[in-house]
């Protein structure tokens, strides 16, 4: 019993290190990847992300009249026609209808000779290759398709993730500065104020070394611009009131073309700001359906067997 | 599939979507199809306040329940202690029948070491110890014992026959039901009250940080922790429960770090990437915390989860801040089961969010240590309450008939701290202020009072409803104290000896020379051979010792006003009768009002003086002699029994859905006249 023990401590000890060196060695190359890609992306997400806003606005706009969880059905269906039509001519279909056939073809032969050692090798292995072929046939479109689903998986985001802030709730609001933001020990050298605002109705605010936490409540509905006052600089961060379905800007950050993405509705911080990100703490959205997190799983769920059901009547292999 | 094949399968599904909906909503209505009896238990409720402000217009909805159905004193266990009371109305037999005589017991293997009376935990014994760690494998074929906690109440509780005869039962609260009885048909839902740990598993055990305590002081009810601040931030640590998965059990932590507003009232609580914010005097909302229980590399750790609030007493000049005990959180219990089924408690988490689930959840630890000032304890008490009622507004909505039992502790705990209806001295306000505060019960009563009007204008003449309380109240001035009586009289040697178990306190008890000590706060044992490990008195001698004592005790009187102390002394085996006797004191000391066990007593110490006053903010209790507090039964039927008592009440229940009454239940309907009710035989 002991030398099991040894094993399996032994073991344990070795997974756990191997796991620690994955994840820093992922974080490593995500951070090259990251500043590799931000110069580009950040730019790009900056043009983009304002229009991709009006034009998220306009369709929910027209999607208002229905309840929350039909126009997330009505788009994400529309969202799986769009990527099913997408896939249908970005895609070598007659190579992915070869691979297909031979996928069939090579489990078909498994079952009819599976007494034959040599065949059900040879088809295994022939199997593994249409596999892969067939993967490698779908990297383009899904490539093609990759930018235009996260914008639009982003504009659902700030609608469906969460919710503004009901008159009288409480939430916290977070200021973090720059590494290069001028602090004590435990202050900023300049005080942080945030202003008085009717969408405010109480705040409390404690500083910190690298940053600053009120905790508000929410004053009268509608999209208020917070004033942040760090000395001379001024910064604006949109907070939103009321019980209606609308889009809210969780955070606003400096350029990153990660925040950018997940969070479009802000325009970026100026680059020589020392405010590092301003996030407000809002609740989720509590649905099952349309709710935080469940959103997408709708959106996939839906999207997916629009394409599936429809992919019979535009002729589309997959 | 073709198009036009497609299409139809989506509106085939979608046609059988709409009529299997249409068949769930004709269901039959099964509204009706039990009879409804709701009982609703105000703990501690007093017959006499309850009569006076009746008398006074100040509660319409009791008072019309009076005069259409009854109202009367409701006869209480001796002692008339909650566990004691409530379990005695959970089986309707005397305490003889269930086992629980005190809040405390003593095990006489032990001699007299004490412990919880009414559930009891058992560690693991066994497991596979690997490294640091011994994990029980309960799977076959180990089956190690894994730690569990086992409900030490014995009868069989009423409700098992209305789940064997098919009727539902909704109970909320219950008090010695920890861990909750199963239910053998799956007709039962039940939340565990008064018995319920937290975390730490003890009773409630708060932790108090701050810049004016010198070092860690532990203290009944809590831990006080130092806190250093520098530069305006502090780190502090929050004790969770212990890892008991480690060979040497040690506690689980989470840090706090703690920012203070270098200028303002306020500071910010850091814990786990959450941030709360608080003005000073401010209270958060439930927090959950993740305690980590650290296993072996190979396998992964495992999380308790637990909720607690924060308490920002003061920011300057020194900082303190209050935690509560640390409640199993219900949206998360992990293996501690406090409901019956045990998915119930998550499904009320999932409407009504988090909520304390300890069993005693008003704090009067922390008021009685000073820690609390009078206002803070009657914030938190009122937050208790406020939960409450809309934990009762949950259990009010789900209920579609069979029996619903819904539990308030407010009236218990609020009065043991505030009530004060005389004009003697309070033991520890200014008779003005006592006054004040008292009126904080009759304020109470009063939202009770709504209460019962509220769910009598639900239900009307549609339900039995049966509001009741399991002992009344009364001052509690004096204390007594027990054991340095019985020292002073030579019943516990030697003469200098300061406590029965705790050596801490002074020199211990020489047992080969004691003839009888107290436990509890009722309870009077002899230290008799076979029984106790190191026992002294034989049977024959017992007798003559019961009377010799008995006789002493009741000749007592207080030197301060010449007044008896002690009503009158009880014998168990007079009074009560079942299968658990034989574990029962032999004698139950009942107090006069305004008289009680002193603090010391209970665990077996003892003090300098036997009578003295009592200096706590615990300043009414209802331990004394049972005729004294008895508690109150109204009913919007009529009330026909003579001398109605909580031993008859699950028998009332019982008979509402024509459940014949088991022979271990010993009272009747209080809905029938005592003459119905006789047996021929």
């Amino acid at each position: 019993m002991d030398a099991v023990n040894w094993l399996l401590l032994n073991a344990g000890d070795a997974v756990l290190a191997t796991w620690s060196a994955v994840k820093v060695g992922a974080a490593w190359a995500w951070s090259i990847v990251d500043t590799l890609l931000d110069p580009l992306l950040s730019v790009v997400l900056a043009c983009l992300n304002p229009l991709c806003t009006k034009l998220g606005d306009l369709v929910y706009a027209i999607l208002s009249p229905f309840p929350i969880w039909i126009g997330l059905t009505l788009l994400s269906v529309a969202a799986g026609l769009i990527a099913l039509l997408a896939f249908r001519y970005t895609s070598n279909q007659t190579a992915i209808g070869r691979a297909k056939d031979d996928i069939k073809a090579n489990l078909l032969a498994l079952k009819l000779f599976k007494d034959e050692l040599g065949v059900t090798f040879r088809c295994q292995l022939r199997l593994l290759w249409a596999i892969a072929r067939l993967q490698r046939y779908m990297l383009f479109p899904f490539f093609v398709m990759l930018p235009p689903m996260l914008l639009l998986l982003a504009q659902m985001g700030i609608r469906h993730q969460w919710r503004p802030l009901q008159p009288g709730e409480q939430t916290n609001i977070e200021l973090r500065l720059t590494d290069e933001a001028p602090t004590t020990d435990t202050t900023p050298t300049e005080p942080i104020t945030l202003q008085p605002n009717p969408g405010l109705a109480e705040i409390v605010g404690v500083p910190g070394a690298d940053r600053t936490v009120w905790r508000i409540t929410a004053g009268s509905p509608g999209r208020h611009i917070l004033q942040f006052h760090l000395g001379a600089e001024s910064i604006e961060k949109e907070l939103v009131v009321g019980t209606e379905f609308q889009r809210v800007s969780a955070i606003r950050t400096r350029h990153n073309w990660g925040a950018q993405l997940l969070h479009p509705a802000e325009p970026c911080l100026p680059a020589d700001a020392t405010v590092a990100s301003i996030q407000i703490l809002y609740p989720h959205v509590d649905s099952w359906i349309h709710g935080a997190n469940w959103w997408l799983l709708s959106f996939f769920v839906i999207s997916m067997a629009t394409a599936l059901i429809f992919k019979p009547l535009f002729n589309v292999r997959f | 599939m073709k198009p036009l094949q497609a299409l139809t399968t989506i509106m085939l599904s979608l046609t059988a979507i709409i009529i299997a909906g249409s068949a769930v909503s004709c269901r039959p209505d099964e509204v009706d199809r039990y009879p409804k009896v709701v009982v609703l238990g105000f703990d501690g409720m007093d017959p006499k306040l309850c009569e006076r402000m009746m008398d006074a217009g100040k509660l319409p909805n009791l008072d019309k329940l009076r005069k259409t159905g009854g109202f009367k004193p409701l006869g209480t266990t001796m002692p008339p202690q909650s566990p004691v009371a409530w379990a005695s109305f959970i089986t309707g037999a005397n305490p003889g029948g269930h086992g629980i005589f005190d809040f405390i017991h003593r095990n006489p293997e032990e001699q007299c070491m004490p412990f919880y009376a009414a559930a009891e935990t058992v560690p693991s014994d066994d497991g596979w110890e690997v490294g640091e760690h011994r994990i029980p494998l309960t799977f076959w074929p180990f089956q190690h014992n894994p730690t569990q906690t086992l409900l030490r109440r014995g009868g069989t509780p009423f409700w098992d026959y209305l789940d064997q005869a098919g009727i539902p039962v909704w109970i909320y609260d219950i008090p010695a039901n920890y861990p909750p009885s199963k239910s053998e048909h799956g007709h039962m839902h039940c939340l565990a009250g008064m018995g319920v740990p937290d975390l730490l598993g003890g009773y409630g055990t708060y932790q108090f940080f701050s810049t004016d305590t010198p070092s860690l002081k532990r203290e009944p009810g809590g831990v006080r922790k130092p806190l250093i601040f520098i530069n305006d931030t502090a780190i502090a640590t929050l004790t969770g429960p212990e890892n008991s998965y480690l060979l040497k059990p040690a506690s689980t932590e989470v840090r706090l770090q703690i920012h203070r507003h270098p200028t303002d009232r306020s500071a910010r609580i850091e814990f786990q990437g959450n941030t709360v914010v608080l003005k000073e005097g401010e209270w958060s909302k439930w927090q959950k915390l993740s305690f980590e229980l650290e296993m072996p590399s190979f396998l992964p750790n495992e999380d308790v989860s637990g909720i607690c609030r924060l308490f920002l007493q003061q920011v300057r000049p020194e900082l303190r801040l209050y935690v509560t005990p640390i409640n199993i959180d219900p949206s998360d219990p992990g293996e501690q089961n406090i409901t019956e089924p045990p998915e119930f408690i998550t499904d009320i988490a999932d409407e009504l969010g988090l909520f304390y689930t300890a069993g005693f959840q008003e704090d009067h630890k922390a008021l009685s240590n000073k820690l609390f000032t009078d206002t803070d304890y009657h914030s938190q008490a009122d937050y208790v309450l406020k939960e409450r009622l809309t934990l009762r507004n949950y259990a009010l909505d789900h209920y579609d008939g069979g029996l619903l039992f819904f539990y308030f502790s407010s009236t218990d705990l609020q009065a043991h701290m505030f009530w004060w209806d005389s004009d003697e001295k309070h033991p520890t306000r200014p008779l003005e202020e006592a006054k004040k505060y008292h009126q904080t019960v009759v304020d109470l009563y009063t939202q009770m009072d709504d209460v019962v009007g509220e769910t009598v204008d639900r239900f009307g003449d549609d339900a039995t409803i049966l509001v009741m309380s399991d002992h009344g109240f009364c001052n509690f001035r004096r204390q007594f104290n027990l054991n340095t009586w019985l020292r002073d009289n030579g019943y516990v040697q030697p003469s200098n000896c300061k406590s029965l178990i705790n050596p801490r306190r002074g020199a211990l008890v020489n047992w080969a020379e004691t003839k009888a000590y107290g436990l509890g706060l009722n309870g009077l044992y002899l230290n008799m051979v076979g029984r106790e490990r190191d026992g002294i008195v034989y049977p024959h001698e017992r007798e003559a010792l019961i009377g010799e004592l008995t006789q002493k005790l009741l000749a007592i009187r207080d030197p301060q006003n010449n007044q008896p102390i002690i009503a009158k002394v009880y014998r168990s085996d007079e009074i009560y009768s079942g299968p658990f006797v034989a574990t029962a004191p032999d004698l139950l000391v009942g107090y006069h009002r305004g008289y009680r066990a002193s603090w010391s007593t209970t665990l077996g110490d003892m003090a300098r003086n036997v009578i003295s006053d009592n200096s706590s903010a615990w300043s009414a209790d209802h331990c004394v002699a049972a005729d004294q507090v008895p508690g109150v039964i109204f009913s919007n039927k009529p009330l026909l029994k003579r001398e109605p008592a909580l031993v008859d009440m699950a028998p009332t229940i019982l008979d509402a859905y024509g459940v014949p009454r088991p022979d271990t239940m010993e009272g009747a309907s209080i809905l029938k006249s005592d003459a119905v009710t006789l047996r021929p035989d």
